[in-house]
């Protein structure tokens, strides 16, 4: 199963977005996350999905790429469970 | 000399209100804002009492969003900037926004931050923390987010010289407009340091009062014989500062000038108040306002409440104000709304201008037997209306010997 719900649920509680804005190709700086809040939203992501995610920096513009990247470490860490 | 500055607006979240009404009817009605306070670990405390500001709902004043990257003490200080800024019905032109600055004080910032970083990694064991523990933390958070709120692109400056900090910010941005390099100054402090940690630290160094039996209001008694300690307080305080002529053409509200400021140092002790030190900041500021002694009418003493503090600073008074002394009514509002270090000079300057503005002096509470070294007119108890006041005082005192002195007068073009 995709993350991608997960994701769209909980962006949506923590900044108070409407549910249809949430599209898998918003840009998050159109919804309003600059770089500091896609940050902090990860951090909640490790927490959900119990992942590590690396330590560099990883290219992140829409949903979609979120659900992508929590995804393959979802894949790495815990052997596609 | 330079141009006049004059205050225009004021804001403020304290323990004994948000809001300068309510906040000095309360003080006027002699209204405790200290409580015990209630939160995770508190049970570590060995004194339980602190001036807080129960209803302060960030949410009502933020958005999910901004509330990520903004921590109580920027979120307390800039809900007293809004408040400030309205209250002085001020708009700036988009060319007035680069002389247009802010000032805050602050003690310890982001202290919550700091602390629940400690928690997740050195108790919890957690491998990280919050990721924006830096930006949420940083001392200067509070004026920048003001800053950015309002687009203010002059000086953006925090102070920090712990009890002293935010009358430091209020005079250094007067001087920024007194000096030409500003037209408008927002400036004030801002304190949310009740933590387990902040308070242990407090209580080890023995300095804080104990909640007296008769309940946490009753427990602050500056002057009195009984006194036995200052008690910590959160809140924020801001001013709108005015050049004098920019305030007159359009018309603002002017609710005093703001017309003498002094530091000065003890050089002596960390933390021993010291009334040479005291005086000497007393002096300077009566002298850069170009006033005498006898024409203060009110002072806002700094009063923590504390053995030696409130011996030295009646002392200092003495010793500047002389045989004139014992008829200044001098009150430490501290008594209600608690010490709240970084914001405390702004609000006791506020506090001062709001005497003067309403001709009402407010109370020294839990004063009913005086320290017999303490021997001025401390307002005991009971608020003072119809007083006319043409200057008053704000005394601030820090730990590390850091004296502030602030002084207004009532306007006159």
């Amino acid at each position: 199963m995709s993350s991608l719900e997960t994701i769209q649920r909980m962006m949506s509680e923590q900044f108070d977005l409407k549910p249809e804005t949430l599209a898998p190709d918003a840009q998050l700086e159109t919804l309003g996350l600059d770089s500091l809040s896609v940050i902090e939203f990860m951090f909640n992501i490790e927490d959900e999905f119990k992942i590590k995610l690396p330590e560099q920096r990883i290219e992140i513009k829409t949903i979609q790429d979120i659900s992508d990247v929590v995804d393959r470490m979802i894949a790495e860490q815990q052997g596609g469970a | 000399m330079g141009c006049k500055v004059v205050v225009t607006g004021l804001g403020i979240v304290s323990p004994v209100g948000s809001g300068q009404g309510e906040f000095f009817e309360n003080l006027m009605a002699g209204r405790s804002g200290i409580r015990r306070v209630d939160m995770p670990h508190s049970e570590k405390l060995s004194i339980h009492i602190a001036g807080t500001v129960p209803d302060f709902d960030p949410t009502a004043h933020f958005t999910k969003m901004q509330l990520t990257s903004m921590e109580r003490f920027s979120q307390m200080a800039l809900v007293a900037a809004r408040q400030a800024v309205q209250d002085a019905e001020m708009q700036l032109e988009e060319a007035e926004r680069t002389r247009a600055g802010v000032m805050m004080g602050t003690g310890m910032g982001g202290a919550g931050t700091l602390e629940e970083g400690y928690l997740e990694v050195l108790a919890k064991g957690e491998p990280r923390v919050r990721p924006l523990s830096v930006v949420l933390g940083m001392n200067n958070a509070a004026a920048s987010h003001i800053s950015m709120e309002f687009g203010l692109r002059g000086p953006n400056i925090t102070y920090s010289t712990a009890c002293s900090s935010s009358a430091i910010a209020i005079g250094e941005a007067a001087r920024q407009i007194r000096h030409g390099y500003a037209d408008v100054m927002l400036a004030g402090g801002s304190e949310a340091l009740l933590t387990v940690g902040v308070m242990k630290a407090w209580e080890a160094l023995r300095t804080l009062a104990l909640e007296d039996p008769a309940g946490p209001g009753a427990s602050c008694k500056p002057f009195s014989r009984q006194r036995n300690g200052l008690v910590l307080g959160e809140g924020a305080c801001v001013l709108v500062l005015e050049n004098a002529e920019r305030a007159a053409a359009r018309g603002a509200r002017i609710y005093a000038e703001l017309a003498g400021y002094a530091c000065a140092s003890d050089a002596s002790h960390i933390s021993k108040p010291d009334a040479a030190g005291q005086a000497r900041a007393i002096r300077a500021a009566l002298a850069d306002a170009c006033m005498q002694p006898a024409d203060i009418g009110y002072i806002n003493a700094h009063g923590t409440a504390t053995l030696v503090g409130d011996v030295q600073e009646t002392r200092a008074i003495k010793e500047v104000f002389g045989s004139r002394a014992p008829n200044i009514p001098v009150s430490s509002t501290k008594s209600m709304h608690g010490h709240l270090m970084g914001a405390t000079g702004a609000v006791e300057f506020m506090t001062s201008i709001l005497a003067m503005h309403h001709k009402a002096v407010p109370p020294t509470i839990n004063l009913n037997e005086p320290d017999p070294e303490c021997d001025l007119d401390y307002v005991p108890n009971v608020g003072r209306h119809d007083v006319p006041l043409g200057a008053v005082m704000s005394n601030s005192f820090a730990f590390g010997g850091s004296n502030a002195v602030l002084i207004a007068r009532r306007y006159t073009s």
